[in-house]
């Protein structure tokens, strides 16, 4: 019998084991499947497999531990080793991490010198990197979903787009002439409208088709009595 | 050639039939066109919704010959 424990460190992982089996240190085998490799915010935790010795006879066919490598460490080593497969063949030497695991979220962290060329103009080139591997991730799981980011790029790049929505608004108000925003995909758009949601005299509307719509960002002329006029 | 690698590494991992994969260069001097030929019942999995599979690897690949300073295209043959 098998059975699987996660902990901050090895010791942790260990005594909950002795806990939820209630048996005695000696009465098992226990192999290590995560240890600290993953860095970043996991650091320290530790993930352990527990064999326990039922007939006196300790399990150690590795080949049946290799298979029974649980289903999500599998999947992430699999993404993992895509990505960084990919990289490498394109010709850039990066790291990946996962960053964080959220409900069906891993967010995975490229760690390289060649950072530049792999966001590419606008993010184009990490947006290309990341819809491959979703779409190799949705052949191992569907349920998940993956997101890559390298520098913080995701963050900063949000932060530059609410900034862009300010000044431009602030344009807009002063001059009372509408401006439309360069195309932007669905994610990006819906961060210009509701930064801007509660500012008064501004309306935002998306024009165009197709999944790169354009913002339009224009003065609110509250005519005469139509006040509550609305977009 | 790196580049071959890469497409095949990328078309290998997303179809159902991986050994009916085949990928054939031809190299000019300012471009590199890649002939990408997969099982007919793959087809749909290299070009993806809207096309947008085909053109994430489009993208790739051109971020992979800008390094030999070389545009890149890819044609998907059916």
């Amino acid at each position: 019998m098998t059975q699987e424990f996660e902990g901050k460190n090895e010791e942790e992982a260990i005594n909950k084991a002795v806990e939820e089996l209630q048996l005695e240190r000696d009465d098992f085998d226990v192999e290590i499947l995560e240890s600290s490799k993953w860095g970043l915010f996991k650091r320290n935790n530790v993930k352990i497999r527990v064999h326990v010795n039922e007939n006196g006879l300790v399990n150690t066919n590795s080949e049946e531990i290799h298979q029974q490598v649980s289903s999500e460490g599998d999947f992430e080593e699999k993404v993992i080793e895509f990505l960084q497969t990919i990289l490498e063949k394109m010709g850039y030497l990066a790291d990946v991490q996962v960053a964080y695991r959220r409900d069906n979220k891993i967010g995975l962290n490229i760690i390289s010198k060649h950072s530049a060329i792999i966001i590419g103009k606008k993010g184009k080139n990490l947006d290309a990197l990341q819809l491959l591997v979703n779409v190799y991730a949705g052949m191992l799981d569907e349920t998940k979903r993956v997101v890559l980011d390298i520098e913080n790029y995701r963050i900063r790049h949000e932060e530059q787009l609410i900034r862009l929505a300010y000044k431009t608004a602030e344009q807009v108000k002063k001059n009372r002439k509408s401006k439309l925003l360069e195309p932007m995909n669905p994610f990006e758009r819906r961060l210009i409208h509701s930064a801007l949601n509660d500012i008064l005299d501004i309306e935002t509307n998306s024009e165009g088709d197709g999944l790169y719509k354009q913002v339009r960002i224009s003065y609110r002329t509250l005519g005469k009595g139509k006040k509550t006029q609305k977009a | 050639m790196n580049i071959k690698e890469l497409l095949m590494t990328m078309a290998t991992s997303l179809v159902d039939h991986p050994d009916d994969v085949e990928v054939n260069v031809v190299e000019a001097e300012s471009s590199v066109v890649l002939e990408l030929k997969v099982n007919p019942e793959d087809i749909g999995k290299v070009i993806g919704k809207e096309g947008k599979t085909a053109k994430a690897m489009r993208t790739i690949l051109s971020a992979s010959a800008s390094k030999l300073n070389k545009r890149s295209i890819l044609e998907i043959l059916e």
